[in-house]
């Protein structure tokens, strides 16, 4: 570091050496512009260019803008350590003590305005149901694993609608919900198609994602 | 870095409308600074402006040093969110039992999110029968785990007391299995929290307890 010439500039604090360095707040400025305390930027702020990320960088944290700092638009990192609630959570469920094999309505609780539920990792342990005497045949049933919005929370459906555990067996259901935040994750509406009948399709719209 | 023989003050410009240039005569904006800067506390930006779109922006990330960067999916060692198809061919008609990713548990969080499984050859007549008894209707069970033994997730893909049976006859066969595995980046956007036991008391209905904060 070369050896730096001061001066007093206004009523602020600059410090410029040869190589013309500014600092603020602080006589040795270790960059071009060294501010030894905050920053507040009232319109538009750029830089250019940015280095990008490489290979062996890891742990890096995402930056954030708050927008209920004062002042307004504080730039944070996003520790989601520290955070309650992540952009993306992961929670794994066991379902003990059922009645037959039906888990029809579990409400989770999780508020439709802010999350969107869905579910990965799904176990059934234990005694299988029997398959059914149907017309033309046995029937095996329909077993459906599904989250669903109702009331404007997320609830869980998991079980075979049609036929039931016999009584005295059990299971147990494990499944991992991921709860996503929506302010990181859109959920877009439903894209409708009526296929009349046909096993083939195209889709009848595409999700704006632009 | 640029260096300037005039007298430092040159270096700093201060027009009437008070434009402050550092390492330049002409700055371009109120404060232009043609170099690094640093700040050694909080940083506010009142009036950024927003995106409003998805494409054409790149996320800002801080490296472990403190220096923010762009964020640059194609070029960093892992995404947010990564996805891999997980492809098992000739597996034992008991499907897979057990399989080591190799993927540490600390760093990520591995969920299987998806499976479909054919004969050879891409064969879809392939079917599943309970080894106990053919009436038997058998529960799946495709799921991605933490090994706390070895520090990795493992993989676990079959339908319980059940063979996976395919060719003239369906006969006991081996199968292709293939797996949507998504896999997060844990303490990036992502986290996991923990297990919630839930007694149904031999209800059909009920309430799962909310984890705190949500």
């Amino acid at each position: 570091m070369l050896k730096k010439t001061t001066l007093l500039l206004f009523t602020i604090f600059l410090s410029v050496a040869l190589h013309s360095q500014v600092g603020i707040g602080t006589l040795t400025p270790e960059t071009d512009l060294h501010i030894a305390g905050d920053l507040l930027v009232q319109e538009d702020f750029n830089i250019k260019p940015l280095p990008s990320v490489t290979q062996p960088d890891e742990d890096f944290k995402l930056v954030t803008r708050l927008t209920n700092s004062t002042p307004l638009g504080e730039i944070a990192i996003l520790n989601v350590d520290s955070l309650t609630v992540a952009p993306i959570n992961v929670i794994n469920y066991e379902f003990t003590n059922i009645f037959r094999d039906n888990l029809s309505d579990v409400n989770l609780q999780y508020s439709a305005e802010k999350y969107v539920v869905g579910v990965a990792n799904f176990r059934y342990v234990g005694d299988a149901i029997q398959k059914q005497d149907g017309t033309g045949g046995k029937t095996i049933g329909t077993f459906v694993l599904r989250t669903f919005v109702s009331n404007n929370q997320w609830h869980l459906e998991i079980k075979n609608r049609d036929l039931d555990l016999e009584d005295g067996k059990s299971v147990r259901y494990y499944v991992t919900l991921i709860v996503y935040d929506k302010s990181y994750y859109r959920n877009l509406p439903p894209i409708v198609t009526d296929l009349g009948g046909s096993n083939t399709g195209t889709a009848s719209s595409i999700p704006d994602l632009y | 870095m640029k260096y300037q023989l005039l007298l430092p003050l040159l270096l700093v410009s201060l027009p009437f409308w008070s434009q402050v240039g550092i390492n330049t005569l002409t700055p371009a904006a109120e404060l232009d600074v043609q170099g690094s800067v640093k700040i050694d506390k909080k940083l506010y930006l009142e009036n950024p402006g927003n995106s409003t779109q998805i494409r054409g922006s790149k996320l800002l990330i801080q490296k472990v040093d403190k220096e923010i960067i762009e964020y640059d999916i194609n070029q960093s060692k892992y995404g947010p969110i990564n996805y891999a198809q997980f492809i098992f061919r000739q597996t034992s008609t008991h499907g897979l039992q057990d399989y080591d990713t190799k993927i540490n548990i600390e760093d990520y969080i591995v969920t299987l999110q998806g499976y479909y499984f054919t004969a050879q050859n891409n064969n879809t007549n392939v079917l599943l029968r309970s080894t106990i008894d053919e009436n038997h209707i058998e529960g799946y069970q495709f799921y991605a785990y933490p090994n706390p033994a070895t520090q990795t997730w493992f993989i676990r893909a079959f339908v319980n007391n059940s063979t996976f049976r395919s060719g003239t006859g369906y006969n006991e066969n081996p199968v292709d299995i293939f797996l949507n595995i998504v896999i997060y980046r844990n303490g990036f956007i992502a986290k996991s929290l923990n297990t919630i036991s839930v007694n149904m008391g031999q209800a059909e209905t009920g309430t799962a307890p909310l984890p705190a904060g949500f």
